[in-house]
């Protein structure tokens, strides 16, 4: 429960593109393949080990409907990660992904880390975007690229954990100031560093309680 | 910036600290050390301001504390001046009304004075002087590891706008001093209350309880926000936790703050300010741009806003009979009133909460029936010994019962009111005036905070049914701790009303100019 870190996450991207099915399969390790709209912003949170230190993340599940756009982008600033998703089988959710970016940039810190997702790798037959293509519009803005499948759970979790490990090795650079808060960047409880590796017991999820 | 400070006076004190272990090693300076620490704006030396209670707060302190409230135009701004003006001197008046209500409570329920202290430090978070020092020790470890790549850090500043967005975000003040300041006396003042209203209460609980929640009065502070007083208040329960399980006492213990950001209360309430605090400055920024008739007008009609959100009057003594409530009346009751809000929202995640603690009071309720009827028969013949029910609570399951639901209530509240913001920003409704929403949305706030009264007091009648055999000194801080916490939820409940004022406010100006256009 105690960590060294906590970092915060946001997930953005279309609508119906999975967002909240790629939170449910990190948190709970479960698909449902009918969800409700996701209204303004819903959140999960997981522990997870880099390097021997416990990190938790608080993510933050953004609407990816066009009207709440103004509301949710108030919610960019202080996030450490985000995850841009498309869907694989949708052309226009990945046109989408200038907009998005360029809106991620403006409001968030320019250290953010950004992960691009295709989600949805299970659907090949349907596939309308190829993994070259994204693969070539995250080397072009400085992005980590991964395919995923929130239904399969492939990639999934190294989505969120690779995140972690880049926002990691910034802090170990010192390109992050992890004392300014806003950066998404929180430190534990102070002694939980000295013996978070032996909490492991407690780790694994620790989402909302179900509850979501 | 105060980064920068904050790191050169930690070096100055570990510095001064060593030289003075090699060439004079007589005269162990901690006093001056102290003292220096004290005046500085740093974390640390603040911590340690807080291990010693007795210190009074530098001036220059509670300046910085007092101006910008001075300048609020917050209703409750004269109570928060209270507390600020009162700052570590309230520790003094703190211990005196523990004395006072512990010596009734001595009177009544045979409790011992050291424990209501104890039982209250606990409550309020404050770590035993063990583990301050224990911690003492850990960050000054900390600090030296963490120095030397603070300059490194530094050189990455990340321009003006970042300096804009450490005042804004994630309800993360640059200068952590005043933070942490504020917060330790926000949670005392606010425990104050909880104490003061407890210690009253308590007897009356034993007899016949009844908690009220009459104060409308919060722990909102402006140099903190309310977050920061739950986060910091979780921080020190999961270090009181840990602490705990090294000495390895007991290891399932009730803590609100933990429960509370599980069941991601912490993280609504987080987004929540975000949208009030944007908001609050769109509606400023709106203000400067009008004069004349349009500013006096749209001044009135704010202040309409505002007014609901300034008297919430509890009708405690409203008698809720103890008979078998499943929650349906709260449920119907807050649909009702959530309808006249006129925009789309959902109490479903609230009443299930709601209906959560209604079966674990039930289960409750019947195995200490069914615990009573043994006991009974038992009397009567004693060798039914062996039949022990499958599911039997102690008071300690009772309790974590009483904090989860408590907890989980709370954040599902906090939750509900998030959303409603979100929804007010997002739809603009013709059916109802932003100033009846106000009205409705300080209705919604009683209705729940009255249900918060009536778990807290279920929960309380089934911890002293279930531990009718208890002695005084493990039963009375259990129920309490029940109190204290409800007293809290009500409070931050409250606060986080308080929150969608400006949310209103601006909502109400989205609706002129759109029927203006």
């Amino acid at each position: 429960m105690a960590y060294a870190y906590l970092f915060k996450y946001i997930i953005i991207g279309d609508t119906g593109v999975g967002k909240s099915c790629l939170l449910l399969q990190f948190t709970d390790k479960r698909f449902q393949p009918v969800h409700d709209l996701t209204i303004g912003v819903e959140f999960g949170a997981r522990m997870i080990t880099i390097d021997g230190k416990q990190i938790k993340l608080q993510i933050w599940d953004t609407a990816g409907q066009e009207s709440f756009r103004s509301i949710t982008r108030s919610y960019y600033r202080g996030a450490a990660g985000a995850l841009l998703v498309y869907d694989i089988t949708r052309r226009d959710t990945f046109n989408h992904l200038t907009t998005w970016l360029e809106d991620a940039r403006q409001h968030s810190n320019s250290n953010m880390v950004i992960m691009l997702i295709g989600n949805k790798s299970d659907l090949e037959s349907r596939r309308e975007v190829k993994k070259e293509e994204g693969e070539a519009f995250a080397r072009e803005h400085g992005l980590i690229f991964m395919e995923t499948s929130a239904k399969t759970a492939s990639n999934v979790e190294e989505a969120f954990i690779n995140t972690a490990k880049e926002i990691y090795e910034k802090i170990q650079e010192g390109v992050f100031d992890i004392n300014n808060e806003a950066n998404g960047i929180k430190i534990g409880p102070q002694h939980a560093a000295t013996n978070s590796t032996m909490g492991g017991s407690q780790g694994g999820q620790q989402a909302g309680g179900g509850c979501c | 910036m105060s980064d920068s400070e904050s790191s050169t006076s930690d070096r100055t004190e570990k510095s001064m600290d060593q030289e003075h272990k090699e060439p004079s090693p007589a005269p162990r300076d901690e006093p001056s050390a102290d003292a220096q620490s004290d005046s500085s704006t740093d974390v640390t030396p603040t911590r340690k301001t807080r291990k010693r209670p007795e210190l009074k707060p530098p001036a220059e302190e509670q300046k910085n504390l007092q101006t910008p409230q001075s300048a609020e135009s917050a209703p409750n701004a004269s109570t928060e001046t209270t507390v600020s003006q009162g700052g570590w001197g309230y520790w003094g008046s703190w211990g005196k009304s523990i004395l006072s209500t512990a010596t009734a409570t001595v009177a009544t329920v045979g409790q011992g004075l050291t424990q209501v202290i104890e039982k209250a430090e606990t409550s309020l978070g404050i770590p035993s002087p063990e583990e301050l020092s224990a911690q003492a020790e850990e960050e000054k470890t900390d600090d030296s590891s963490g120095t030397n790549k603070e300059e490194g850090e530094k050189a990455y500043g990340m321009g003006g706008a970042m300096g804009m967005i450490s005042s804004s975000s994630m309800g993360m003040l640059s200068s952590l001093t005043t933070v942490v300041q504020s917060t330790g006396k926000t949670v005392i003042s606010g425990g104050l209350d909880a104490l003061e209203f407890i210690g009253k209460k308590t007897m009356d609980v034993i007899a016949e309880g009844d908690p009220g929640f009459k104060k409308t009065k919060g722990l909102m502070n402006r140099n903190s926000t309310l977050s920061q007083v739950l986060r910091e208040a979780k921080e020190r329960e999961q270090q009181q936790q840990e602490a705990e399980s090294v000495s390895s006492e007991t290891d399932k213990k009730a803590h609100y703050g933990m429960l509370f950001d599980e069941f991601q209360g912490l993280s609504h309430l987080e987004a929540l300010e975000i949208l009030s605090r944007e908001s609050e400055a769109k509606v400023k920024s709106v203000l400067t741009t009008l004069s004349g008739e349009e500013l006096t007008k749209l001044r009135e009609e704010l202040q309409d806003i505002k007014e609901p959100f300034s008297l919430m009057e509890f009708d405690d003594e409203l008698e809720d009979d103890m008979k078998g409530d499943d929650g349906e009346d709260f449920v119907k009751e807050l649909t009702d009133v959530l309808e006249r809000l006129q925009i789309s929202t959902s109490a479903d995640k609230l009443s299930k909460a709601r209906k959560n603690a209604f079966n674990h009071i039930t289960n409750m309720k019947l195995q200490s029936e069914s615990k009573q009827q043994e006991e009974e028969e038992e009397e009567e013949e004693e060798e039914k010994e062996q039949e022990t029910p499958v599911t039997k609570y102690s008071v300690e399951d009772a309790h974590l019962f009483a904090i989860t639901s408590l907890a989980e209530f709370t954040a599902r509240s906090i939750e509900q009111f998030q959303k409603t913001a979100e929804m007010l920003l997002h739809c603009n409704t013709e059916e109802a005036t932003a100033a009846e929403q106000a009205r409705v949305l300080s209705q919604v706030t009683i209705v729940i905070c009255k249900e918060v009264s009536l778990l807290s007091k279920k929960y309380t009648s089934c911890l002293t049914t279930i531990g009718a055999n208890e002695k005084g000194e493990v039963l009375n801080p259990l129920i309490t701790s029940v109190f204290l916490e409800a007293s809290n939820s009500a409070s931050y409940i409250q606060d986080a009303f308080q929150l969608l004022m400006p949310v209103l406010e601006v909502s109400h100006i989205q609706r002129t100019v759109e029927s203006a256009q």
